[in-house]
């Protein structure tokens, strides 16, 4: 299974790569409303993803007949303020999580300078979590 | 308006988009996961932190699947250069260096600077433009609709900010 995973995410590492998702001037450009190119790629992907889901759950079973299992995300009150901060973040960079990764393998070495603070930014916050926990009412963590 | 990867034309938009729905189901289909890239640095830094959120059992689980597909979105860009002329280190930056002009030793400032908000974020939220943007969305997730909305506007008024007002062109 190692190599499936290796090759989805080569081939969306790909389309992240040509399609301006990972590309610092049509982040701007969407954010400024001057390109709709990537507005158009979330869209399409969601307008596609959300029957193909419909259909997966529907039928309840993947292509190798195990149980579908979809943990669903929970609010709390870190989604809107981890996400306004991971859109600040974004429009710095030019790069959301994935597109950092792809900008490295594309050789902009920049985007090794954002790796480095997304993964001290994603150690602090794991380190700080019991002391985040009660303000951003985050869940228990389970212990194995 | 061509990429800075090599100035190319970009894909047709429906094309990317049916592509990374493709590749949404067929992670859900075949292997049964969840798409979601910043869990992935979860799954890094578990790798050296011990602290309780980072050994629960959700990250353990997920480290042999995310980073191999992490491995890959690295591996996809590198293709994708390769193919398309030639892998050699990038460094230009569009309209930044046409507007903001910061020497390197600012750019990578810069960089890392956005880089701590994106992985303190996209952790404090619970996922980024894939977990949230794609995934939660398609599947009817009311936080990923409310995350997404939060980090679309905080982004549109950050470049608004920094591209037409404090660095004007």
């Amino acid at each position: 299974m190692t190599i499936l995973y290796l090759a989805l995410g080569t081939a969306f590492g790909f389309v992240l790569s040509r399609s301006g998702a990972a590309d610092y001037s049509y982040i701007q450009a969407m954010f400024l409303f001057d390109n709709l190119q990537l507005y158009g790629i979330i869209g399409a992907a969601v307008v596609l993803t959300a029957p193909g889901l419909w259909w997966i759950q529907r039928r309840g079973r993947t292509l190798l007949g195990a149980p579908v299992q979809v943990e669903r995300k929970a609010m709390n009150r870190g989604t809107v303020v981890g996400g306004v901060l991971f859109g600040i973040g974004w429009s710095i960079t030019g790069m959301c999580p994935g597109p950092i990764l792809v900008n490295i393998g594309e050789g902009k070495v920049y985007a090794l300078a954002a790796l480095a603070g997304a993964l001290i930014g994603a150690g602090l916050f794991g380190t700080l979590y019991s002391r985040l926990q009660s303000f951003f009412r985050l869940p228990t963590v389970q212990r194995s | 308006m061509p990429l800075l990867l090599h100035d190319l034309v970009p894909l047709h938009w429906a094309v990317s988009g049916a592509a990374l729905a493709a590749i949404t189901l067929a992670l859900l289909f075949v292997a049964n996961r969840r798409l979601g890239i910043s869990g992935g640095l979860d799954d890094l830094c578990s790798v050296v932190l011990s602290s309780p959120y980072f050994q629960r059992p959700f990250v353990r689980s997920s480290r042999p699947w995310r980073i191999p597909f992490l491995a890959g979105l690295v591996l996809g860009g590198f293709l994708s250069a390769v193919l398309a002329g030639g892998w050699s280190p990038l460094w230009s930056l569009g309209p930044f260096d046409d507007i903001i002009g910061l020497a390197p030793s600012g750019k990578l400032s810069w960089m890392f600077l956005g880089g701590l908000l994106i992985g303190f974020g996209t952790r404090l939220a619970n996922g980024c433009t894939s977990g949230h943007g794609i995934f939660g969305m398609s599947n009817f997730e009311w936080p990923s609709l409310v995350s997404t909305t939060a980090f679309m506007v905080a982004g549109i008024v950050t470049t608004n900010i920094v591209y037409r007002v404090i660095f004007h062109a």
